[in-house]
């Protein structure tokens, strides 16, 4: 009871420094700015969190770190929150956590009641942030005191467990999702070895020395990859002609949604927390869940709002609670907080369990910024849905060229480098190609990240045996750990498990 | 994408050929970006024990899935498009080489004679800008020109106002003076009043 008081206590003085730094008028300003920008280039179809947050990377730059991290989680939610609108309104998911929204959505749409989907995607999405803040502020000081046990090893086998998760989760071949995870740590191992300083993979090309830069590989395989594949897909998009309708759901609609937000909010907060892109199936689960309970299942696909408020809310609180994982141990578990890895790294923040530590008003200004960027999110949407639709009726064949400038600009702008550039368009055809070939990009880019952490931590933990491999066994901890990667394995071969995977993935085609 | 009956004689999935080939490839050049890096010892690994280890793994899996396209029945490989890629990367390649200025060369790497080369003035964002987007607007079998290159103009000016004078990216937008007077002067006047006007806000920010 005496423990409990004082986690309470912790809890609440913890999210009032936060609450202090989040709420000075420039660091509420810079969220503002950060959701409306996210919200409005993640609103463009087939423009995603990834390309959007490497996008509006160098936007950041003249930010002190607080300020930065505060604008750059608005600019991911904003747009995340953006992809939504885009699903319900052209039937076009931004990214893969938005393709059930499309369904019951998209259909509510056609129905006139666009404006009532916004906004119980809106409403749903803050319940769910409000939650996810909590138990992050909950979780980290907890997750932070653990992460102190790890040692290399266990972090190595961590790292192992969290890859393998992103193969189960992948769709398509097992194979080729591990292979493509291979490949990214492959990628991760060019440029110059830290420990001997001698080149690696470079092909004595000096402007890769330093290593790839991931802003670089995303933009590259999210921004120009996904045009490309936009540019030849057949589906027709069709932006709503129907009126949009009321933005807020009455009283029916809210007695309907309640039960699922809450559902999708539990639902998503906890798979968010796995390492391995686990957010990615927060929709699904909901969705099905949803499908499950109702007493007449065969609405969904057709307009039920129970299928958009559950998976946005489960959409949302997984967003957020995959911040866990990178701001405690340091892992990104998947390839948006991949990314934020590198945008912490241009503003010098390592993270890890030491920011909550060293930098501990960094670490709960950002916290409670999220609580705030939901707000503003609901605040900001509402009335600028009008605003939204109009410039989705804008025609791909103007859309793709303006997107393939902001690209252009963005990358440029992230270290001024026109080789940057050209490397980009590079790895936009590597994206296009993998694609082809029926390879995931995503793992790949979460490879490329913690390629370097691993083979960092790898390193470590052989020097600490004397060269011995059993120290990933022997430790408990990475011995268990293992154990689990090694049962995701073969979970992911068996053939039951293969037919349901696919069926959870089949109501994304 | 559809299943369909062994009609390619001994591959049955080309599709998985394909994919297979494709690592094989990545692999390949892992090797050869590695061969000379020490592999060192367990205790103290050397620089080259990654990459040679990850490529053997990406070959490895290269074999399997060639094995798999010749043992079970597969799918057809996906549609190449010529057209997307050519004129969506073209036109990054156009923005990278204007937005600076450089120099191309064609040889002179890799023992290459140097056969030709041209000096690429830099000419900013006001040159790049449009050129990238009415270049990749052919990607589009729609498009239309006169549209586009109003709009590629236009778009231009919105992202020089945005990110170069409100968010204070430092891209070049017009180095070389190529905006004629009255337009460059309308410009200016844009500028400085949405300038003054975020000042103020900042202002009362800051206060």
């Amino acid at each position: 009871m005496d423990l409990l008081a004082r986690f309470a206590t912790d809890l609440v003085g913890n999210l009032s420094l936060g609450m202090s730094v989040a709420l000075s008028l420039k660091n509420v300003g810079l969220c503002f700015l950060g959701c409306l920008i996210g919200t409005l280039v993640g609103v463009l179809p087939g423009v995603g969190p990834i390309a959007t947050i490497t996008m509006l990377l160098p936007i950041t730059f003249g930010l002190d770190p607080i300020g930065a991290l505060i604008m750059l989680a608005g600019i991911y939610y904003g747009a995340q929150y953006g992809g939504s609108t885009t699903a319900i309104l052209v039937n076009i998911p931004g990214e893969a956590t938005s393709v059930v929204t499309t369904l019951d959505g998209h259909q509510m749409a056609k129905q006139g009641r666009a404006g009532v989907a916004l906004g119980i995607a809106a409403i749903g999405s803050f319940f769910a942030g409000c939650v996810a803040t909590l138990i992050i502020a909950a979780l980290a000081a907890p997750l932070t005191a653990m992460a102190l046990l790890f040692g290399p090893a266990d972090y190595f086998s961590l790292m192992v467990l969290g890859l393998m998760f992103a193969v189960v989760l992948a769709r398509g071949s097992v194979p080729k999702a591990i292979a493509v995870i291979l490949v990214g740590i492959l990628l991760s191992t060019v440029g110059t070895d830290l420990e001997s300083g001698e080149e690696r993979l470079t092909f004595g090309w000096t402007e890769i020395s330093d290593g790839l830069d991931v802003a670089v590989i995303a933009m590259g395989m999210f921004g120009f990859a996904e045009i490309l594949r936009n540019l030849e897909s057949t589906q027709t998009r069709d932006v709503i002609h129907a009126a949009i309708g009321n933005l807020l759901p009455n009283r029916r609609d809210m007695r309907q949604s309640a039960a699922p937000i809450v559902r999708g909010t539990l639902i998503g907060s906890v798979l968010g927390l796995l390492p391995g892109n686990g957010a990615v199936l927060g929709p699904f689960a909901s969705y099905t869940v949803e499908k499950k309970v109702a007493a007449d299942p065969s609405r969904f696909g057709r307009g039920a709002i129970e299928g958009v408020a559950g998976p946005e809310s489960a959409n949302n609180a997984g967003a957020q609670t995959a911040f866990i994982p990178l701001l405690t141990l340091g892992i990104p578990p998947n390839a948006v907080m991949a990314l934020m890895v590198g945008a912490m790294t241009i503003h010098g923040i390592v993270p890890g369990p030491q920011i909550m530590t060293k930098q501990p008003q960094l670490f709960w200004g950002m916290i409670a910024s999220m609580w705030i960027g939901n707000l503003m999110l609901l605040i900001i949407n509402l009335p600028l849905i009008g605003l939204w639709v109009r410039l989705l009726k804008v025609p791909y064949r103007l859309m793709f060229p303006s997107i393939v400038l902001l690209c252009c600009i963005g990358i440029y702008s992230v270290n001024n480098s026109p080789i940057e550039v050209v490397m980009t368009a590079g790895f936009g055809l590597f994206g296009y190609a993998l694609v082809k070939f029926g390879f995931e990009p995503a793992p790949m880019l979460l490879g490329f990240v913690l390629g370097r952490l691993m083979e960092e931590k790898l390193r470590q933990a052989l020097v600490i045996s004397r060269g011995t491999f059993m120290t990933f066994i022997d430790r408990p901890l990475s011995g268990v750990l293992l154990a689990l990667a090694l049962a995701l394995v073969v979970v992911a071969i068996l053939p039951s498990i293969r037919q349901s995977r696919e069926v959870v993935f089949k109501e994304a085609d | 994408m559809t299943s369909q009956s062994a009609r390619n004689g001994l591959v049955r999935s080309p599709f998985d050929l394909a994919g297979g080939l494709f690592l094989l490839a990545i692999a390949a050049l892992g090797f050869a970006g590695g061969f000379n890096l020490p592999f060192g010892t367990l205790s103290g690994i050397g620089s080259g024990l990654l990459p040679r280890v990850v490529a053997t793994l990406v070959a490895a899996f290269g074999f399997l899935l060639i094995l798999q396209a010749l043992v079970f029945e597969g799918d057809q490989l996906e549609k190449w498009h010529l057209r997307g890629p050519v004129f969506v990367l073209g036109a990054v390649l156009i923005f990278a080489v204007f937005i600076r200025g450089s120099t191309l060369t064609l040889g002179g790497f890799g023992g290459l004679p140097l056969l030709a080369s041209v000096k690429v003035p830099p000419l900013g964002l006001i040159v790049a800008g449009p050129l990238a987007v009415i270049f990749s607007s052919f990607a589009d079998k729609d498009t239309r020109l006169l549209e586009v290159v109003v709009f590629g103009v236009v778009m231009t000016l919105i992202c020089g106002l945005l990110f170069k004078e409100l968010l204070n990216l430092p891209i070049p937008f017009d180095p070389a003076g190529l905006i004629p007077g009255p337009v460059y002067h309308a410009y200016v006047g844009v500028k400085s009043g949405i300038g003054q006007f975020f000042a103020s806000i900042k202002n009362l920010i800051v206060r």
